[in-house]
């Protein structure tokens, strides 16, 4: 049976779409059928992060609406051959569709994957209630400020006003010197206030900005950001994984080391 | 004067108002004002039920007369009785139960209780006292016409004793909150960067409560609690 995780966070800029691409791509290595809906119609992005925006012919709007075939919708990725996207429209706004519509259309996707992904919107409007309509279980992204971390909280309580308790969280772009001179909150700082189970924490990382950049989500390589996200992709699969050590050793032994290498 | 249009008898607890049957409705209003704000002074600031007599009145008729009497005079109506027999003990009735509000005291007696983390944009609105099993995180409000218990951390809006009663108090293990409003007595937390706050000050329980009109926090003590009436 499949699973349907929606990662949604109310505040925008905090990482759900690069958040969704990663642990798309990193469940696909794990050999997982994947499939990822880009649910902000109108403000397409998904297909950007994952590279793939010369390749959208059909999207969400056009199967709802019924102009053609989910498969045709469909985007095969180009680097695994498990992984698919449905992007979403841009010439259109979030009313082009309903929850109910949403539900019906990953009833039917159900049956060919093993996790269907949801990038949700910001917001708690339309795109929101489609987006967690058909969903079973939540991945909220927030930073380490409050304003973000206010609207996750905001999020939790309308997740769970609609029946859905499998709510885990991942706190993006921490940064650990920060943390430890006491000018960011901690990951525990988050956790207190928000009282959900931490599904991972990913560190703010330069190589992310390139991956994004270049379309070519980085989950499962040897960067810091790239090995949080695949002990997440990890962690949604049950397994056990101890949360990384995410120090940058930057100190004077550690660049002589460096020289050596 | 016998064919006075509106007359006003009164006893201890009520009006009786006799209007006269023939005369319309708009002419009618205008000397009810009339009356009752030459007599304004001798009545005072006073509760009071109300009879209409001599005239029958439809509701939104009765209504209209209710607002043109208090918009003339200090005279509160909280009651407009019909018929007239054994009047006075009615209408005493009706002044007494308002002057006893039984509905208040039970409020303070009478408790909930609530399980789970209020999160931002949650409301949790309760007409009597509220015990809390868990959070009321920052955005999140909880409104009780009684007390308030929170077994966890107050960082949220809390508004106790919601219909102005100033005895009610707050109580939480971990007291931080945007706001407290006891009664008609707000207080909000001190201003500051959030961030910097490191590890909260303390974490001892702390009741919120009013005294001569300011709201105060202390930790609970066997003393504070003395002074707490229920």
């Amino acid at each position: 049976m499949s699973e349907v995780i929606v990662i949604t966070s109310g505040k925008g800029g905090v990482g759900k779409t690069t958040s969704t691409a990663n642990i798309g791509t990193g469940l696909a290595k794990l050999g997982k059928n994947v499939v990822m809906i880009d649910t902000d119609i109108g403000l397409r992005n998904l297909d950007v992060v994952m590279g793939l925006e010369n390749r959208i012919v059909y999207n969400l709007v056009d199967v709802v609406e019924g102009n053609c075939r989910i498969k045709q919708a469909l985007i095969k990725d180009k680097r695994y051959p498990n992984l698919a996207l449905l992007p979403s429209a841009q010439t259109r706004d979030k009313t082009a569709v309903n929850p109910e519509q949403m539900v019906k259309l990953i009833e039917e996707l159900r049956g060919e994957f093993d996790y269907i992904l949801l990038d949700c919107p910001a917001g708690i409007e339309q795109g929101f209630k489609n987006a967690i309509a058909a969903a079973d279980r939540a991945i909220i992204v927030t930073t380490p400020e409050v304003s973000a971390i206010r609207d996750a909280d905001r999020i939790i309580g309308l997740l769970e006003a609609n029946e859905i308790h499998k709510i885990d969280l991942i706190v993006n772009r921490l940064r650990m010197d920060m943390v430890k001179r006491g000018d960011m909150m901690s990951i525990e700082d988050v956790i207190d206030i928000l009282a959900i189970d931490l599904i991972g924490a990913v560190p703010d990382d330069e190589s992310i900005v390139i991956a994004t950049n270049q379309g070519e989500p980085l989950a499962g390589d040897s960067s810091m950001a790239g090995t949080a996200y695949m002990n997440i992709c990890k962690r949604v699969l049950g397994e056990e994984v101890p949360l990384m050590n995410m120090e940058v050793n930057n100190g004077f032994f550690a660049k002589v080391a460096k020289l050596f290498k | 004067m016998a064919n006075q249009p509106v007359i006003i008898k009164s006893n201890k607890y009520g009006l009786i108002v006799i209007l006269d049957a023939k005369l319309s409705w708009e002419e009618l209003k205008k000397e009810v004002a009339e009356k009752f704000s030459s007599s304004a002074k001798f009545f005072g600031e006073v509760q009071m039920a109300v009879c209409f007599q001599g005239r029958d009145l439809s509701l939104e008729e009765e209504m209209e007369l209710v607002e043109v009497i208090s918009a003339n005079c200090q005279i509160q109506i909280v009651s407009i009785i019909d018929g007239n027999e054994a009047l006075e003990t009615q209408m005493q009735k009706a002044v007494e139960e308002r002057e006893e509000n039984p509905t208040d005291l039970m409020n303070l007696q009478d408790g909930r209780f609530y399980k789970g983390t209020l999160r931002s944009g949650q409301v949790l609105e309760s007409e009597t006292s509220v015990i809390i099993l868990g959070d009321v995180n920052p955005g999140a409000r909880v409104i009780s016409k009684g007390n308030v218990i929170v077994l966890g951390t107050l960082k949220g809006n809390i508004f106790v004793g919601a219909a102005g009663n100033e005895a009610a108090f707050v109580a939480a293990l971990s007291m931080d909150p945007m706001q407290i409003r006891i009664g008609d007595v707000i207080a909000r937390c001190s201003d500051g960067a959030p961030v910097k706050k490191k590890k909260k000050a303390d974490d001892t329980p702390k009741i919120a409560y009013v005294e001569d009109g300011n709201i105060y926090i202390e930790p609970i003590t066997k003393e504070v609690l003395n002074d707490i009436r229920l």
